[in-house]
């Protein structure tokens, strides 16, 4: 009985975890390129999130395709806050973009705010479910499950067999290796921002496609916290590192939920939280570098 | 082939480059040598447009470049060796010789181009599938080298290319700069701290100090000199 659940958990934890991964391949790959923390990683996640939600409601549109669009919107505004606020603070000391990705994320929910106001949202997309015996899945969450994998696996190809891939990697290894190899660095910075913040906002549709409820302008703060814990867990600076950082982070929050819920009087869910903040201590503790990097 | 017309330029508000001057002929090795902290590597990051011209004028194959990016200078001819390899660490060894062949100029003749390059250096032939990054110091530079051929340049700026080498190995990183100009026909601007090597392979010496060029010559003209020999090259 005990079991069961667990692995039902486990099962749930690991399509969660999928899509955890891939809502922190953007926070990596701008880092790892631009050596910049997005503070406000989940505050674009939010905007991928209320993206969905007004396709949804207002145009009626299925959320599977709000996940272009959202990438889409989110290269464009990639690109705005790059050349307007990025660009400048790259050379200045790290504290400078910290508190200007912090910013942009304040700026982004009092806009969302503004525009949408500040309850609590949601949308039914009815699309049936699976049984598999031990759980039931909500095809919703398969479909988010399956378009993490799709998106990670283009990432990858796109990494390691396109031109522009190569070029993105180069500038991660060496920028001044890069440049002398005439690879315009400048442009790369942008793009990668660009591609990063796409892929973040892409991830708020995924994710509201598993949790469609709770969609609100500060929903945001907790991915970021949940982002930063997977991105240590799998090397701060490797988009893949991330994705498999988001599997084992779906499965230990999960899992941890299962246990938590056995001891009387403790409300499990506040306990995840807290374990996965140990768990980044500890982590941060014994390898600085990240559970699964290679140096 | 190269004008350097009273360049300029520092780090932040602190000047480094205080108008030196250079000319490189085509076909020539051109060398510059000076102290530490003389600007020489300033000098070349200017040329190449990594740091930025406060002023003056940088002229190639008679056409003002000095505000291109850097990109468009790769695309030119024009490759610098940096100082201090700037591999791709955990690139193989032909991912790295790939890189250099990124611009689609270059790529063009990637083929062609890796087989000079392996004629030149045969040891990356065997070493192509290890990753750059586990490679000796010595292999490391000949991979730095290597990759600014890959680019195809007509002009190679050399940024101390035998820094840390065993002295056998620097008498082989010279012979392969006598043969990327004799063989390949490239012209080379060099910066060495081994200014005796230096001399010997050169056609002409600039002699830079606190961002100025304060000597110029043919080698045989420098080596006569007793005063510029101790006053900036220690020799
Ligand atoms: N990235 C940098 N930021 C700030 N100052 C720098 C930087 N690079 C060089 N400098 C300073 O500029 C001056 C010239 O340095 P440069 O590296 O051009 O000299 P160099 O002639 O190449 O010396 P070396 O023979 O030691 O390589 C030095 O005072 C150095 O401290
Ligand atoms: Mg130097």
């Amino acid at each position: 009985m005990f079991s069961e659940q667990l692995i039902g958990n486990l099962i749930q934890g690991l399509v969660l975890g999928t899509i955890y991964g891939m809502a922190t391949m953007g926070l990596s790959l701008i880092f790892g390129v631009l050596k910049v923390v997005n503070v406000g990683h989940g505050a674009f996640i939010m905007v991928g999130a209320f993206v969905t939600l007004f396709l949804f409601n207002a145009l009626g549109l299925n959320p599977i395709l709000a996940i272009p669009v959202a990438f889409i919107i989110g290269m464009a505004l990639g690109y705005l806050f790059y050349y307007t606020t990025i660009k400048r603070l790259i050379k200045a000391p790290e504290l400078a973009t910290l508190l200007a990705t912090f910013a942009i994320g304040v700026l982004l929910e009092e806009v969302i705010k503004l525009i949408f106001g500040s309850e609590f949202r949601g949308y039914n997309w009815a699309v049936g479910k699976v049984s598999l015996g031990i759980t039931v899945l909500p095809l919703s969450k398969l479909y988010a499950c399956a378009g993490s994998i799709i998106i990670a696996v283009l990432l990858y190809l796109w990494f390691n067999k396109t031109r522009a891939g190569s070029a993105m990697r180069s500038v991660v290894e060496d920028s001044e290796g890069a440049r002398v190899c005439g690879v315009n660095v400048s442009g790369t910075y942008a793009l990668s921002f660009a591609l990063g913040i796409g892929l973040t906002m892409a991830s708020g549709v995924l994710l509201t496609m598993f949790i469609p409820v709770g969609i609100n302008p500060y929903m945001g703060g907790g991915y970021t916290l949940k982002a930063f814990v997977i991105a240590v867990l799998g090397g701060l600076a490797s988009p893949y590192g991330a994705f498999f950082g988001g599997l084992v982070f779906g499965l230990l929050e999960n899992g941890s939920y299962t246990i938590f819920a056995l001891i009387p009087g403790v409300e499990p869910f506040a306990l995840t939280r807290f374990f996965s903040f140990v768990m980044l201590l500890i982590i941060l503790l014994i390898r600085p570098t990240g559970l699964l990097s290679r140096k | 082939m190269l004008q350097v017309k009273d360049l300029e330029s520092g780090y932040g508000s602190m000047q480094v480059l205080w108008k030196p001057s250079l000319e490189v002929k085509r076909g020539t090795i051109t060398s510059l040598l000076g102290p530490n902290g003389a600007g020489k590597s300033t000098l070349l990051a200017t040329i190449f447009g990594s740091v930025e011209p406060w002023g003056g004028k940088v002229i190639y194959e008679d056409r003002d470049v000095t505000q291109i990016p850097t990109h468009k200078k790769v695309d030119m001819g024009i490759a610098l060796v940096p100082e201090g390899k700037h591999l791709f660490p955990n690139m193989s060894v032909y991912e790295n010789l790939s890189m250099g062949a990124y611009l689609k100029k270059a790529l063009v003749h990637k083929e062609e181009s890796l087989e000079l390059v392996y004629s030149l250096f045969p040891r990356l032939r065997e070493r192509r599938n290890q990753m750059a990054g586990s490679l000796s110091g010595g292999e490391q530079q000949m991979v730095t080298i290597a990759r600014g051929l890959m680019t195809k340049p007509k002009l190679m700026m050399l940024d101390e290319p035998s820094q840390g080498l065993a002295p056998k190995l620097v008498g082989e990183v010279f012979e392969t700069i006598l043969k990327m100009k004799e063989e390949v026909g490239l012209t080379i601007l060099l910066i060495e701290q081994n200014a005796d090597a230096s001399l010997e392979a050169a056609d002409y010496v600039y002699v830079m100090h606190e961002g100025l060029i304060k000597a110029q010559g043919t080698p045989a003209e420098i080596k006569q000199s007793a005063d510029i020999r101790e006053a900036y090259l220690g020799i």
